[in-house]
């Protein structure tokens, strides 16, 4: 397997590091767009949209899912043996998508918005996310994203059941409470 | 003096911090806590992907005169600390791509890298002790045996997390759980236990500990306490007295403290963390304690350089002035406005053991103008024919140096 990532590798150092554009044509062969969404904005509860993701994070995901350290058995038959380049190329796809939210958001919940933006500040969120919550290199963003998502994913970060790159997300929501968890993500998916 | 006033306000701001810290309990990611509001510093970003050879910046590093560089193997992503099997197999850990690498030498002289193992958490941690491959995975040890003889067949490890009891990352809170592995002359595995935070008082008798084992796990001995967290860990060819590199706390200024390099004379000394780091007290954790009290650092390896893996050149190749002087790797900095670090330097010693000064010897990685780097050095081996081999972390590399008159 590494044998063929290097030759995949090798072979591709004529073109541009990233290719956004052949990552469209593989996200429509391998079907990604079926569940993140034509516009890598995803209606499909607890997938997440990818439309502008930060790349980085989606190519260290992505070989997180190939190497078997951050499982996810719908995405383990597609990240299985794909070549970096592939998975680089598809990063680069969608985060050239502009990020948004789906037609399928429910409303916003005034109170609900409000106690998970007075999180932010406390949880330090923006100590890795940056201010803008948009995220750099292999910190995700955590705007623009699918409320369901957000919140599965912090309670899997919270109860130990999601390892990351590194494992500082698992500090950062130590001990908190679903309540908390549930307003967070509301206000984050409702950030524009 | 620009970079004095800066350190002067990273302190003033340090030791500004109760008034935020009253804020309702706010747990802040590990490698944050003591953060200075405003900063944008974070660690740098992995490279998971492999770097072509063409990428490889080998033409960038600088070494003395006499020495040259070459790619000794690539295409192995997140590459980090070696051990040479009796064969002269280089086994390679890593970190967040979970992968043991294997590097063999064709007849031919280039070499040929396997993956013999994946999935496992930072895999960092390898020692080999006959023909055993100890792999140290956070809390989790293996060990596969006769492993020279089966790289294309890699049997099921044996399977020692029980037996050695490391504390688990959930025990470490998520910080500073991987693993550095030697083999002491007296037959033990020496490793680290690195603290469960940034700075924090903990208990000292489980973590920021040099720990020593039986090769089966039993008989935990503490060779060293209130060490933060050291990668890098080698005994002395003639004293065998345990030289350990350390990590110093981060968010107290771009200048303090200085990672260190620490001389274990005797089994269970302190060396003072967290009330005192490179021999000076901590501006939040001193807790009344002179430092004088404790064992002082052997050396100070510059701030923030991220001091990790180190070997005693024992070797003939290189000039006499290098015999049983320590290669030490610095994979460079991200908690200070200017990056330091991202080489090997040279501490030379006295015939006793005792540090006289430290020396550049690979450089060329940090590109100060553009306050970049090409790479990451984080862990050095001495070869039988003397060369010595670099694991460039960053580009998925081993470089190997070699001299000649």
């Amino acid at each position: 397997m590494l044998a063929a990532a290097v030759v995949a590798a090798a072979l591709s150092t004529a073109a541009a590091a990233q290719d956004a554009r052949r990552g469209e044509d593989l996200a429509a062969r391998l079907h990604c767009t079926n569940c993140h969404g034509t516009d890598g904005r995803s209606r499909m509860e607890d997938i997440p949209s990818l439309a502008g993701q930060q790349p980085g994070y989606i190519t260290i995901q992505m070989i997180l899912f190939r190497e078997g350290i951050r499982q996810v058995p719908a995405m383990q038959a597609f990240a299985q043996n794909m070549p970096d380049k592939d998975i680089e190329d598809l990063a680069a796809y969608f985060a050239s998508l502009p990020p948004g939210p789906a037609e399928d958001r429910r409303p916003r919940d005034p109170a609900l918005f409000a106690a998970g933006e007075a999180l932010i500040g406390p949880r330090n969120c923006a100590v890795c996310h940056l201010p803008s919550l948009a995220g750099r290199e292999q910190v995700p963003r955590i705007t623009d994203q699918r409320e369901d998502f957000l919140a599965r994913t912090l309670k899997e970060y919270r109860d130990g059941n999601r390892v990351g790159a590194d494992p500082q997300m698992n500090g950062a929501v130590a001990g908190m409470p679903d309540a908390e968890i549930l307003a967070l993500a509301h206000y984050l998916s409702h950030r524009d | 003096m620009i970079r004095h006033t800066l350190a002067a306000g990273l302190l003033a701001a340090a030791t500004a911090l109760p008034a935020y810290a009253q804020a309702p309990a706010a747990p802040v990611p590990g490698w944050a806590v003591g953060r200075p509001e405003g900063s944008t510093l974070a660690p740098h970003a992995p490279r998971l992907t492999v770097t072509p050879l063409d990428q490889v910046p080998v033409g960038a590093l600088r070494l003395p005169a006499g020495f040259t560089a070459e790619v000794y193997a690539h295409g192995m992503p997140g590459v980090r600390m070696m051990t040479e099997g009796p064969n002269g197999t280089i086994f390679a850990g890593t970190r967040a791509i979970g992968r043991v690498y294997a590097v063999s030498r064709n007849p031919d002289g280039t070499t040929r890298t396997r993956v013999i193992a994946q999935g496992l958490p930072q895999p960092n941690g390898l020692v080999m002790v006959g023909n055993s491959l100890y792999v140290l995975a956070v809390n989790r040890v293996l060990r596969y045996d006769n492993i020279e003889a089966n790289l294309d067949n890699v049997p099921q490890p044996v399977d020692l997390t029980a037996a050695f009891a490391l504390p688990t990352e959930q025990e470490h809170g998520g910080n500073h759980h991987w693993k550095f592995a030697t083999l002491g002359p007296d037959g033990r595995i020496y490793t680290n236990v690195g603290v469960n935070c940034n700075v924090c008082q903990t208990d000292r008798d489980k973590f920021a500990l040099l720990v020593s084992f039986n090769p089966d796990g039993s008989g935990r001995r503490i060779e060293a306490r209130g060490i933060r967290n050291s990668v890098g860990m080698t005994h002395h060819p003639v004293t065998r007295e345990l030289y350990a590199t350390n990590n110093g706390r981060d968010w107290a200024g771009n200048n303090w403290p200085q990672d260190t390099l620490h001389r274990v004379r005797q089994s269970g000394e302190d060396h003072g963390f967290p009330f005192c780091s490179a021999g000076a007290a901590d501006p939040q954790h001193n807790a009344g304690h002179l430092c004088s009290g404790f064992v002082q650092p052997a050396a100070l390896l510059g701030p923030h350089t991220a001091a990790l893996g180190l070997r005693f050149y024992t070797g003939t190749m290189f000039p006499e002035r290098y015999r049983n002087q320590i290669f030490i790797a610095r994979r460079g900095s991200w908690n200070r406005e200017q990056l330091s670090g991202f080489d090997v330097v040279v501490a030379h010693l006295d015939p006793q053991g005792n540090v006289m000064f430290i020396e550049d010897f690979l450089t060329g990685l940090r590109d100060d103008a553009n306050q970049r780097f090409l790479d990451r050095p984080v862990d050095v081996h001495v070869m039988r024919d003397g060369s010595l081999l670099v694991a460039g972390e960053q580009m998925g590399a081993i470089y190997r140096i070699t001299y000649r008159q």
